[in-house]
């Protein structure tokens, strides 16, 4: 993996503004296959710096390379068409059909007809909107979490290897913008572009970006990951910015995983109750969790429980709630702990077969480094 | 769908009907029915008079004012097109007569005739291009500039962000630019006539002079329904040249 686009001391003045510089020496690289997100208080120059790598608007001085290349030796319009663009407001051509919007540059790029219609129709496969329904009707027939797709499916046309993503998400409600988000992680896991995505939205910028690229006043603050930025701030701006519940952000950075303790403690629900009787008592556990033959969950047992008649474990087991995979992400893990005011999570594997546990302190401890 | 469809019956047709009832019962009954079976061959010459003043005006009109229309939306323009734009709301503001009249005026000082045909073409012409221009400048301008910063953003060229985008964007506007502007002119013809231009102006000035209605409305009908006719056609047309994705679900 090799430095797909980098800013090297890019710096923006305005005319008529001459005092400002609206970016001042920006630097950074970005790694094939990472997303940046630019984020910082309004007329930080965020979309400025953004807009730079398309030529939207002319830089004042400094380089930016893509995959090597200086900008400024391309054509604006070869350079433009290979970068995919996708805005605010998606700016769907209102005019034409959805088919018709995302077939618009390589159609320009002078793809032929059949490789052109199937190219939409991977598209619209990716962005999860069936070909058949979707791609003879009009932008206007679309809900705005649908044209969003189309916006990025059409961004991704001819497959570009960088992105520029302005606040795509902004103007969607809250319910639907944390799915897109997902659905767009998700999209990205496998495409793996190289995506500069600019947002105002702190929360948006940690959970979509592989590095977080922090401005202010078209000042570079700290470009790092999100992690980093989250566990050490640059500075006090940094540590306003993120917020003073930047220590809870980490828990949705962060999966179960990372929190596990092994050895959880077991039984084998053929085993004879008097026997899971005697592991209780030995070891001073309070439950126990029952798995089948796969090790597999099939539920726990505690004091109550061992009270009740029945010969083998699985007659007196309880049924259980309390488990995740060890994917999710910990801020789920601990929702779950407190909501069911449990001793310990559960944590599953991806075959159900119980690999750990997840305790309080455990978080705790990964929390304070 | 039926009290859909019964909506739309009593909206539009009904009064269009009710209007033609009227005024073709007028036309019988003062007599214009007869007078125009009886001068058959000047009809068809004056409506065929009449339609050349109509298309060749509005035909000039539409690609001098679609194009001035569109050059005013350019960026380098943008410092002067207020003033363009003032002085089109001003002369729109000139009555179909006056710029009859004007014509009739001031093309003898440029060292042409101010009577006959020509004259009279160029003072439809003239009168026709204003609602174009304005419709054709405010429709371009009023495309999103979301649309255009995504067009521009994409790699698309300066023409063909204007031809796939602008301007297909602005078509319902210069439609109606168009629309309002040859039902103007349709009902202007007639006062070619007073320069010497022909068409149905002929039998409609005849009959005022003469007092007679059966003469007057022999001419003024006809103009009418060749508005009507006219502005349905044009309906028809907008509905192919404007996309689907931006048509207003159901013409008023």
């Amino acid at each position: 993996m090799g430095t797909m686009l980098s800013f090297k001391e890019v710096t923006k003045i305005y005319p008529g503004a001459e005092h400002i510089k609206a970016i001042n020496e920006l630097s950074f690289d970005l790694e094939d296959g990472e997303i940046c997100t630019l984020v910082g208080p309004s007329g930080c120059g965020k979309s400025t710096a953004m807009k730079m790598v398309n030529r939207l608007i002319p830089m004042t001085s400094g380089k930016i390379l893509i995959d090597g290349q200086n900008i400024d030796r391309l054509n604006t319009i070869e350079l433009r068409r290979g970068i995919g663009y996708v805005i605010q407001n998606i700016g769907l051509f209102p005019n034409m059909t959805i088919g018709e919007n995302i077939a618009i540059i390589p159609k320009m790029k002078g793809w032929d007809e059949g490789r052109i219609k199937e190219r939409v129709e991977t598209l619209l496969d990716i962005v999860n909107l069936p070909a058949e329904e979707y791609i003879d009707r009009y932008p206007r027939e679309l809900s705005g979490g649908q044209q969003q797709r189309i916006g990025v499916a059409r961004g991704m046309a001819i497959d570009p290897p960088v992105m520029l993503m302005d606040e795509p998400f902004g103007a969607i409600d809250p319910i639907n913008r944390d799915h897109l988000q997902n659905e767009f992680l998700k999209i990205q896991a496998k495409l793996k572009k190289t995506i500069v995505f600019v947002t105002h939205d702190i929360d948006e910028a940690i959970k979509m970006g592989d590095k977080v690229c922090l401005l202010k006043d078209g000042k570079l603050v700290q470009f790092a990951s999100p992690e980093k930025m989250l566990t050490e701030p640059a500075n006090d701006f940094v540590r306003d910015f993120v917020g003073g519940d930047r220590t809870l952000k980490r828990l949705n950075l962060l999966t179960i995983r990372t929190a596990i303790r092994p050895d959880p403690p077991v039984v084998l629900e053929t085993e004879k109750s008097a026997t899971a009787g005697t592991i209780m008592t030995e070891t001073g556990a309070k439950h126990l969790i029952t798995v089948d033959s796969e090790g597999r969950l099939t539920g726990y047992i505690d004091h109550e429980a061992l009270k009740k008649d029945g010969e083998t474990v699985e007659q007196i087991k309880c049924e259980t709630e309390a488990f995740l995979p060890d994917t999710s992400s910990l801020k789920d893990g601990l929702s779950e702990i407190f909501s069911h005011d449990l001793e310990f999570l559960i944590v599953l594997d991806d075959s159900k077969r119980v690999i750990g546990t997840l305790y309080t302190d455990d978080i705790k401890k990964i929390l304070r480094g | 769908m039926t009290s859909n469809f019964l909506t739309t019956f009593f909206r539009k047709f009904v009064p269009a009907l009710v209007a033609i009832v009227i005024v073709l019962w007028l036309y019988k009954y003062y007599g214009a029915l007869e007078y125009t079976l009886k001068n058959l061959a000047e009809f068809f010459r004056l409506i065929y008079e009449h339609l050349i003043l109509v298309i060749i005006s509005m035909a000039a009109a539409i690609a001098v004012g679609i194009t001035l229309g569109v050059i005013m939306t350019r960026k380098a323009l943008e410092g002067i097109s207020p003033v363009i734009m003032a002085v089109v709301n001003v002369w729109q503001s000139v009555p179909s007569l006056g710029v009859i009249a004007l014509a009739y005026g001031i093309l003898p000082l440029l060292g042409m005739s101010g009577i006959g045909i020509v004259p009279a073409l160029i003072a439809l012409f003239m009168h026709a291009v204003a609602p174009i221009v304005r419709n054709t400048y405010a429709g371009v301008e009023s495309v999103s500039s979301d649309v255009i910063e995504s067009a521009t953003g994409m790699g698309m060229t300066q023409k063909q962000i204007l031809f796939d985008i602008e301007i297909p964007n602005a078509m319902p506007v210069i439609m109606g630019g168009v629309r309002t502007s040859t039902a103007i002119i349709v009902g202007t013809a007639p006062l070619a006539f007073l320069i010497g231009g022909g068409g149905l102006g002929f039998w409609i000035f005849t009959g005022i002079a003469l007092v007679d209605m059966g003469i007057m409305l022999a001419g003024a009908v006809p103009v009418a329904l060749l508005a009507m006719f006219v502005d349905y056609l044009l309906a028809m047309l907008e509905k192919v040249v404007v996309s689907k994705g931006i048509q207003a679900d159901q013409y008023a």
